[in-house]
């Protein structure tokens, strides 16, 4: 019965306006951000450049240099970026709040606070910021020389004095220093991150990673919409009585109806990383590397269909129990946050739905890391598992006693 | 182990309401009406007996199964619900074919058995019109299709008549009697004349209590000898009308000629006549205890 | 006037009320999530952008939810009152709403010793959250399916946040790079929405 009832669901969600907006805002979004060119990245570096990106450190002068630098950038917009609760928020400081930083920033300096300015707007006046590359290299390049004598554990007790001024969740809180600082690479590194590229990555795995760092971000939003229509469609079409009255099991149903919402929703993804592959495949060819052609498949089922589970279960829990759409809001809230919450765009996957990697390679640092985006991955799996359960039995509840709790609740009130 | 429904004591409560209050009923093979004004507790009844509602109290089994065991029941029972409506976007043969899959029904059987219910109920011409494009009459025969493609013992249908034209509404009744042969068909009607015209055995629910269960000619013989009808101005009307339980009145001109019941003659021009259902039923409804016709 | 206030009240208590609810809690939770003290004109209209934005879509696509009952569209069609008077009741009290909503947030954050022209941030924030509101509201007039029309606003709003330079003079997050420019065209732009939304959807349904 399973089976039959699988591609029945399939049909019927291939019927839906809904899968359509799905699958077009899914490939325009995606081939908005692969635009051709991005090849060039691909090449091996020549010695004398001046720039080849960067890379994470986590050498105590690094931490020191890099820290203050941001915080120089901050506090001359005074406009610092928290993550008090995993999400987003903007602090700006009163006067005498803002004195006490630049205080502080001068104690590590050693310079007065203007002197640190005048040379930062002399070092960003240096770069064409006017294209992302600029900005980006003027960013990377960036850091501020503490006074001599400052040791690290000095330069930990000022950090704790900011965080007590900007509060929880800044980027001067323990966690933060101890999570390493991006420092421009050199030609050697460069060149052994070129290596790493094509021994580890075969190329593919690297394109393969951006496309699933994009597709992330839209995966946490599109297949709550798709999850929402199925659930509410009984309703809307009166039909929950019918069915209920039907020999077929709440795993059945529920579970039939699930995994082909899976499915179509994980269809097209693989279809466009794919077809999104396919020059990396060619270019990987062209330089003699041998590429790996089952990358897209390989890195969409691990970091993309554990999201699309589990934002598809969570979307199926909430409107089953509730039967409206609250939870279009409680999950563009959470995807949202997600994505504002991350600090860095690599790693740092922890369980954060949308899992960042938005880099060019960065093979070896990806390889470090990788267990970490295991666990967060495993952890969604676990999470769509549970929910989809949960869901079976609230809907089996349901099914028993005619109303859901939230429904006598709601009916009362009409 | 024959097709029978047995019910001792049964209560349903939704919160302090009692929707039913310690039912008991036997029923066996051939249609079984059960009749009620709306909000009766027919509905709740019907929800018991197709698993959708959990009784407060009781013990239903339906051939010899306790309706507790949802699989086993939900195989043997057939619901056609009040207002039965089904995806708007599929056509019926899609609809009917969905349903029998989810009746557990396998490839080969549902082959063979979606066109024939199609046929039987009159849409094998129709098999591609969509849900949403169908009348209520034609949404109704693909109600009951769906409710017997799995062969059920038992078929439950709740108002099925209501909304139907006066054509349609026979042949969906005749459509029911013939179904009826081999299995137990429960009609549950506000409508008294869809009971009259099939039914032999009856129950009459009221505020959640059975007011009468027996035969139809069990509840016409308690009312026999007190019916009557009386010619009356169109003044005297609403003294009547206070005065007696009237069932019906034709006016002609001036005159009307009005059916009332009553326990003795109340008027000597007053004479007495035969009896329909309606009356029995009004009747029921307004003058007597429970009563148990058997 | 008595009729209107009238179906207006009932919406508001009947139907409205739950999203009404929403809105409020999304607002009580905004301190969780964003400051409202010393912020300059850029940092204020993103509160407003990113944030704020959102009671937009709440407020705007719910209203023909009631409707999406065949059975109560032919019901309401059938009165003496046409339906486009009933939704153009529900229109505007959502504007209220928002335009209350708005005022709040300007209130707040004037009183956290922020700096920011008032006026102008007001209009623009107003501009703004209605027009992505009203796609919400457009498309769900036109496909019957209030669904949709979260999905279509919400998916605007996400697209924004990687394609603005696109969308000319509506693409949102303007504000923040100090842009008031916008505000007539999205302005227009929601109001041909809200009114196509009403005419195409009763045009289509009938």
């Amino acid at each position: 019965m399973f089976g039959t009832l699988f591609l029945k669901e399939c049909k019927q969600i291939a019927k839906s306006m809904v899968y359509y907006i799905y699958v077009v805002v899914f490939v325009l979004f995606l081939t908005s951000q692969f635009s051709s060119g991005l090849t060039d990245y691909m090449q091996e570096p020549k010695p004398g450049k001046e720039h080849y990106g960067s890379v994470t450190s986590h050498e105590p002068s690094a931490v020191i240099e890099k820290t203050l630098a941001e915080l120089v950038l901050e506090a001359s917009d005074n406009s610092f970026s928290t993550y008090p609760l995993g999400f987003y928020k903007g602090v700006t400081l009163n006067e005498q709040e803002e004195q006490q930083v630049k205080f502080i920033v001068e104690q590590c300096t050693g310079k007065s606070w203007d002197q640190t300015v005048q040379e930062m707007e002399r070092h960003f006046s240096s770069y064409e910021r006017d294209t992302m590359q600029g900005a980006l290299q003027a960013q990377t390049s960036y850091s501020v020389v503490p006074k001599e004598d400052l040791s690290y554990e000095e330069f930990c007790g000022f950090m704790e004095k900011v965080c007590a001024i900007v509060g929880p969740g800044s980027s001067y809180r323990k966690e933060s220093l101890e999570a390493g600082v991006s420092v421009p690479m050199t030609y050697e590194q460069a060149k052994e991150e070129f290596e790493d590229l094509c021994s580890k990555d075969q190329i593919t795995g690297a394109a393969a990673r951006l496309f699933c760092d994009y597709a992330g971000i839209i995966l946490a939003v599109l297949p709550i919409f798709l999850g929402v229509t199925r659930c509410l469609r009984d309703k809307r079409a009166q039909v929950s009585q019918v069915v209920y009255a039907h020999k077929a099991s709440a795993l059945h149903l529920i579970g039939s109806r699930y995994f082909a919402n899976v499915f179509m929703a994980f269809f097209p993804v693989t279809l466009t990383a794919f077809v999104i592959q396919m020059p990396y495949q060619y270019h990987a060819k062209t330089i003699g590397v041998a590429p790996d052609i089952l990358a897209f498949l390989k890195y969409s089922l691990v970091w993309l269909l554990p999201e699309i589970m589990a934002v598809l279960a969570v979307s199926f829990l909430i409107t089953e129990f509730t039967e409206n759409v609250i939870s279009i809001f409680i999950q563009v809230f959470w995807a949202l946050g997600s994505l504002f919450s991350t600090v860095t765009l690599r790693g740092d996957f922890g369980l954060k739905l949308t899992a960042r990697w938005n880099l060019w390679g960065g093979a070896n640092e990806f390889w470090l890391q990788r267990k970490e985006l295991f666990l967060n991955r495993g952890f969604y799996f676990g999470l769509a598992l549970t929910a989809l359960a949960m869901t079976v039995v609230i809907y089996e509840k349901k099914r028993r006693e005619g109303e859901t709790l939230y429904g006598k609740v709601f009916k009362r009130r009409r | 182990m024959g097709i029978t429904i047995e019910i001792n004591d049964l209560s349903k409560n939704f919160g302090k309401k009692q929707a039913l209050k310690h039912v008991d009923l036997k029923i066996s093979q051939g249609m079984f009406g059960l009749l009620g004004p709306n909000g009766a507790g027919k509905t709740t009844l019907m929800k018991v007996l197709t698993t959708l509602t959990k009784k407060s109290g009781g013990e239903v089994k339906i051939c010899g199964i306790l309706v507790e065991q949802c699989n086993k029941i939900r195989q043997m029972v057939g619901y056609l619900p009040q207002d039965f409506s089904m995806y708007g976007n599929m056509g019926a043969y899609e609809a009917l074919d969905y349903l029998a899959v989810l009746s557990g029904m396998k490839k080969k059987e549902r082959r063979e058995r979606v066109p024939k219910m199609l046929e039987k109920v009159n849409l094998e011409d129709q098999h591609r019109t969509k849900v949403k494009a169908m009348s209520g009459g034609m949404r109704r025969r693909l109600g009951i299709a769906q409710a017997i493609i799995h062969d059920p013992r038992i078929l439950v249908v709740d108002e099925p008549t209501a909304g139907l034209d006066p054509e349609e509404r026979v042949r969906f009744r005749n459509l029911l009697c013939e179904i009826a042969k081999d299995r137990i068909v429960i009609l549950s009607t506000h409508i008294v004349g869809d009971i009259e015209a099939t039914c032999e055995n009856i129950a009459v629910l009221n505020q959640g209590e059975i007011m009468f269960r027996g035969t139809v000619s069990n509840l016409l013989e308690a009312v026999r000898g007190k019916v009557f009808t009386l010619e009356v101005s169109a003044m005297e009307l609403p003294m009547i009308r206070d005065q007696f339980l009237v069932t019906g009145i034709l006016t002609n001109g001036s005159m009307a000629n009005v059916k009332i019941i009553a326990e003795h003659s109340p008027l000597k021009e007053a004479k007495p006549c035969s009896p329909d259902v309606e009356d029995a039923y009004m009747y029921l409804m307004h003058h007597a205890p429970v009563w148990n016709g058997n | 006037m008595e009729k209107y206030l009238s179906v207006g009240g009932r919406f508001l208590c009947r139907q409205y009320a739950p999203h009404l609810l929403l809105v409020l809690l999304f607002c009580l939770m905004s301190g969780f999530f964003v400051s409202f003290r010393n912020l300059n004109a850029s940092q204020a209209a993103k509160v407003m952008e990113m944030y704020l934005a959102f009671t937009g879509i709440l407020l705007m696509t719910p209203l023909f939810m009631p409707e999406q009952d065949r059975e109560i569209w032919l019901l309401e069609r059938s009165k003496a009152m046409p339906l486009w008077q009933l939704y153009l009741v529900r229109v505007l009290e959502a504007l209220v709403f928002l335009a209350v909503v708005v005022a709040i947030f300007v209130f707040l954050m004037k009183k956290g010793g922020s700096v920011f022209p008032v006026g102008k941030l007001w209009l623009g924030a107003f501009a703004e959250i209605l027009f992505l509101g009203s796609i919400g509201f457009f498309v769900s007039g036109i496909t019957n399916q209030a669904v949709l029309g979260y999905m279509v606003s919400v998916l605007y709003f996400v697209a924004n946040i990687g394609a603005s330079k696109y969308l000319g003079k509506f693409a949102l997050f303007q504000m923040m790079k100090g842009d008031y420019g916008f505000a007539p065209a999205m302005s227009a732009a929601a109001l041909a929405f809200l009114g196509g939304g009403i005419l195409i959807r009763e045009r289509r349904q009938a």
